[in-house]
């Protein structure tokens, strides 16, 4: 129980005296921060999770399965990388960007030519807009193919859902800042995508627009829903998420995962402080588990100080290396400054909505609507009509053979459909082959 | 685990290093720097070496806010001496712009002064590119993306390459002159005028329009031609029209390279609002059409005194609206448009009148734009052409035909001449056996003697004799044909006449026989452009067309419907279940469709609405 004590506070006492104080300055200030040095111990480990506001959103200890690296491709961690990244560089090119529609194309003009690190700045926005939107997707996929969306982390699975509606919706928004041919037709694209709904189609349009067509205010409008609106939603749903993720128990793994080595089931001892009070408990000492508990007995979780933190950074720090590089060698596109008069042949949406442009061309309300909307629902309803707990936690489980083929099908078929309206589609969206 | 974070974070390093290199090493500083050391060695005295020597890289812009929308030129910064006599020999970018008397440039005192200061127009005013670009290859435009690359001098990659040496050339620069200087012949811009002059001459003002110089509907609108389009695309839309829609039925004009250059350039000048119009005068041209300063009389018709009688009026409109661009007559071939020499002996005066008003009136499917001229142009002309009273003194069958059909029909007899594309329908292929050996020699003998009402097939009898006629006929046979003609059964059960009189029941029962059957080739309209109709050569019949249909025997539509057309993609409707009384109603149907036209004029207007929609019953 020794390791459960808190630290006792430092041996020296403080002594009074100017000299003293300024030799001891800059201790003073950085112990006046961080409370507990680098840790050492599995005690320390703790107090530094629990004491560092950055850090005190991840559990004390984590279970050995959450940090298999096949397990969960650090998607998860990776979208969050990327939000950050996103936020950072958004907010530096505000300081340049103006939502008008005499000056957007110029202030890209200028970005490009003149404003220092501009050029990279947009390129790293763009990619990173683009690759969130696909890894947010890929995370989706393993969850689902893992079978992780089942109880108790159905809300956990909603909240993920509308996150990857949010992304694609605050790509979308920025999609049309630029103010360029590219952008322009695809966002009148997009939006009229929206107006094949029924009833409410053209309300929504217009909603969007501001306008019957792309014009200065869905420009103002797109501006404050990418920069403020989506994003601020984005944040809360995220730290939900966050949350929901330690309050629901961890990441999903196997029941067999939370056996003792021995295989009998995890048996939690609970162990009262006794009437002497000669022992003390630090608040981590309830966390282990799913739940606050009390207790030392052996199990599969390792502290999270250094291992889940190390894992974190790996992930961080590769995907912007990645985005960075991708940054250095292709350009942002930017294309003709608008011209309302002279659409190019095909107008294309964003590529992201390219599988629904392309369901479109066959059926306006079908592609627009119909398909998209069912499997929205599907997607979240998905926790409560699969109600079977079997098969959590491996990929591919066997359990879940017709669900995780179901699924495959219906991602595969969007992911075919958007190939085809990116590469196979040509002039009056005839098919072409690109090759 | 820690050898890979070890190299992504390096990778960021690097990365960040790369970016701040190229940061802080522009390529426009070390211009700047190599025109500093320059300019100090050849500097007059030591206060201008001072100041030289305490200027550090900066960018450097021109704000212009007189034309148009503000620009921002930042080519300055790299061509930093273009004010600067001493370097007029350096290479670029630190060269002199040159001094010319043309631009208005004047000499006092052993200084050139410049007309077109650089300091109220910037750069992009004249040269065009893009003048908040500080690399080279945005500056110019090379990138694909920017509309308006440097004019003249620089030219895109994706240029169509055999067009690329035709558009380098200062001259294209006129284009952005003539945003100013509007008047009609400022003479420095040649290249303007003539493209302008071009534009009435090769009658490109029949089918477009630019505001303010015509009224052209047919084809799309130039009036801010120059604002949308690259050179090199207008280049290949006159050059090769059906390069980017390959339904385009524009003619290929055959001109000059010269010629298509001005035309260009002229287009190019064409951006919709110009720097020297305001607001209010654009208004005003608005309010009062009517005084539209250029007309195609203004520059077609100077110098040109008005004849005396009627005919060699027309004669000289006729030379002056160059109808021969397009159409043939005596030595002068457009090779579009069918033949007028021998015009007067195979139209009446009421056909020319009319077809000139809208062409369309006669001929349905005809490319021929309704020309805005007055009516005593189209009098001069009607009359002119009725006087083309040549007759063709013509020996034998291969001469008549040389000289009369091969022009549509082709040297070959494919139905490939020249005009052919251009003509709908298409002229007949007199190769396709299956065709000429199902029809009996009168009915081709008809079709040359009398014509073809609606098409551009003219009647020939009233030039050639009985014995002509037969003559080129025994030569398609012989020639083209090449096969004995079988011995031709009329189709027992076919009526000569429609044995169901027209009534609502048969046209309703009829109507609906033909969305079931027959709308995919001839569409829901009748008029031939059904969505099959793409693929199918010769094309479907267009059912409304009034002329042809009118006099179509009943007979003869009843056994195409039955039988088939052989050598088409008409099939024979017998063999899939139609019966003689369907055919009779569907018979109904057509020529309910062509109604004989109400006394109006407006005989085009009469065929365009006429007729139950084949939609309204279903």
């Amino acid at each position: 129980m020794s390791d459960l004590q808190v630290q006792d506070p430092p041996a020296s006492a403080p002594k009074g005296g100017l000299v003293t104080a300024l030799t001891a300055f800059p201790r003073n200030v950085w112990d006046s921060i961080f409370r507990h040095p680098l840790p050492d111990s599995d005690l320390g480990a703790s107090q530094t999770s629990f004491s560092n506001f950055f850090l005190h959103i991840h559990p004390v200890k984590v279970h050995r399965n959450t940090l298999r690296p096949l397990y969960t491709m650090g998607l998860g961690v990776m979208s969050f990388a990327i939000f950050l990244l996103l936020t950072i560089t958004g907010i530096l090119l505000m300081f340049y960007y103006v939502p008008s529609t005499t000056q957007a194309y110029d202030r890209m003009l200028d970005l490009r030519g003149s404003v220092a690190f501009g050029t990279v700045l947009r390129n790293l926005h763009r990619w990173s807009a683009h690759a969130m939107v696909a890894v947010v997707f890929l995370h989706m996929c393993r969850v689902f193919l893992t079978g992780s969306y089942k109880r108790p982390r159905e809300f956990n699975w909603v909240i993920g859902c509308v996150l990857l509606l949010l992304t694609l919706f605050a790509s979308f928004t920025g999609y049309l800042l630029p103010w360029d041919q590219l952008a322009f037709w695809a966002i009148t694209v997009g939006t009229s995508i929206a107006g094949y709904a029924p009833l409410v189609g053209k309300k929504i349009q217009f909603l969007l627009l501001g306008d019957q067509a792309v014009g200065q205010e869905a420009l103002l409008r797109f501006y404050v829903l990418h920069v403020v609106v989506l994003p601020a939603l984005i944040t809360l749903l995220v730290a939900i998420h966050f949350w929901r993720i330690r309050k629901d128990g961890g990441l999903s793994r196997p029941a067999e995962a939370d056996l003792q080595p021995d295989g009998k089931p995890l048996q939690v001892q609970i162990v009262q402080g006794n009437a002497s009070g000669k022992q003390t408990f630090g608040l981590m000492g309830f966390v282990r588990g799913p739940f606050t508990k009390v207790g030392n007995t052996p199990d599969n979780s390792v502290y999270a100080w250094p291992n889940l933190l190390m894992a974190e950074l790996f992930v961080f720090v590769v995907t912007v290396a990645a985005l960075l590089l991708v940054s250095l060698f292709f350009n942002a596109p930017l294309e003709e400054p608008v011209n309302v008069l002279h659409p190019p042949n095909p107008a294309k949406a964003p590529w992201y909505f390219l599988g629904l442009q392309e369901l479109v061309s066959y059926s306006a309300f079908w592609g627009g609507v119909g398909v998209p909307g069912i499997e929205v629902a599907l997607l979240m309803l998905v926790p409560f009509i699969d109600r079977k707990v079997s098969g959590v936690g491996k990929w591919f489980a066997k359990e879940r053979f017709l669900a995780n083929t179901l699924f495959v099908t219906f991602a595969l078929l969007n992911v075919i459909f958007i190939i085809i309206g990116t590469f196979f589609r040509g002039p009056n969206w005839a098919f072409v082959s690109p090759f | 685990m820690k050898l890979a974070l070890a190299i992504a974070s390096a990778i960021i390093l690097i990365v960040h290093g790369l970016v701040f290199y190229d940061q802080f090493f522009h390529k426009w500083e070390r211009h700047q720097t190599a025109y500093f050391d320059q300019a100090r060695t050849q500097a007059r005295n030591d206060a201008e070496r001072a100041e030289l020597s305490d200027r550090s890289p900066k960018i450097e812009q021109i704000i212009v806010t007189q034309f148009g929308d503000n620009r921002v030129d930042r080519c300055t910064t790299c061509h930093l001496a273009i004010d600067d006599p001493r370097f007029k020999d350096h290479f670029q970018p630190l060269k002199t712009h040159p001094y010319s008397a043309a631009l208005g440039d004047v000499q006092r005192n052993g200084r050139w002064e410049r007309r077109h200061k650089f300091t109220d127009f910037g750069c992009t005013v004249c040269h065009d590119g893009q003048g908040r670009g500080l690399e080279t290859e945005y500056a110019h435009g090379n990138d694909e993306h920017w509309n308006d690359p440097l004019t003249g001098y620089v030219t895109q990659a994706n240029w169509r390459k055999e067009f690329k040496t035709h558009l380098v050339g200062k001259e294209y620069m006129e284009a952005n002159c003539a945003q100013c200087h509007t008047e009609e012949n400022f003479p420095g811009t040649p290249h303007v005028n003539r493209g302008r002059e071009l534009f009435f001459r090769t009658n490109c003002y029949g089918c477009h329009k630019i505001e303010g110089l015509s009224e052209g509907t047919l084809a799309p609108e130039l009036s801010e031609a120059g604002h949308k389009f690259k050179i090199d695309y207008l280049w290949e839309s006159i050059v090769d029209p059906r390069a980017n829609l390959a339904t385009s039925f524009m003619p290929k004009f055959n001109l000059s390279d010269e010629d298509v250059k001005c035309l260009v350039v002229f287009l190019k000048s064409r951006r919709g609002v110009n720097f020297a119009e305001t607001s209010l005068a654009r208004y005003r041209t608005r309010m009062s059409p009517a005084k539209a300063e250029i007309t195609p009389e203004a520059v077609l018709n100077k110098a040109v005194p008005k004849a005396a009688d009627l005919v060699s009026q027309g004669k000289q409109l006729f030379e002056d609206r160059a109808c021969t661009a397009c159409h043939k007559l005596g030595e002068k071939d457009g090779g579009i448009a069918p033949d007028l020499s021998f015009e007067g002996k195979l139209k009446d005066e009421e056909w020319l009148r009319d077809h000139f008003r809208t062409p369309r009136s006669r001929v349905p499917d005809s490319i021929m734009p309704a020309f805005r001229f007055s009516d005593s142009d189209f009098a001069a002309l009607t009359a002119y052409l009725a006087s083309q009273q040549a007759g063709a003194k013509l020996a034998d069958g291969a001469e008549i035909f040389k000289t009369l059909c091969s022009r549509c029909h082709g040297d070959k007899g494919d139905g490939q001449g020249k005009t052919a594309y251009y003509l709908d329908p298409a002229p007949r292929d007199l190769t396709k056996r299956a065709f000429m050996n199902s029809k009996p020699d009168d009915r081709f003998i008809k079709s040359i003697t009398d014509g073809v009402p609606g098409t551009s097939m003219p009647a020939w009898g009233k030039t050639l004799s009985d014995e002509q006629v037969h003559a080129v006929l025994g030569y398609v046979r012989t020639t083209f044909v090449k096969e004995p003609q079988r011995n031709l059964k009329a189709h027992a059960n076919v009526p000569d006449a429609n044995p169901t009189p027209t009534s609502k029941a048969s046209v309703a029962n009829g109507e609906a026989t033909f969305l079931k059957r027959c709308a995919g080739c001839h569409g829901l309209k009748g008029d031939g452009k059904g969505p099959n109709s793409l693929d199918i050569v010769p094309r479907p019949r267009n059912l409304r067309n009034r002329w042809f249909v009118t006099t179509l025997n009943d007979r003869r539509a009843l056994e195409s419907i039955l039988y088939g057309v052989q050598g088409t993609a008409m099939p024979s409707w017998i063999d899939y279940g139609l019966t003689v009384k369907d055919a009779a109603d569907l018979l109904n149907y057509i020529r309910s469709l062509n109604p004989p036209p109400a006394p109006a004029p407006a005989a085009g207007k009469t065929i365009a609405t006429a007729g139950t929609s084949p939609r309204g019953t279903e």
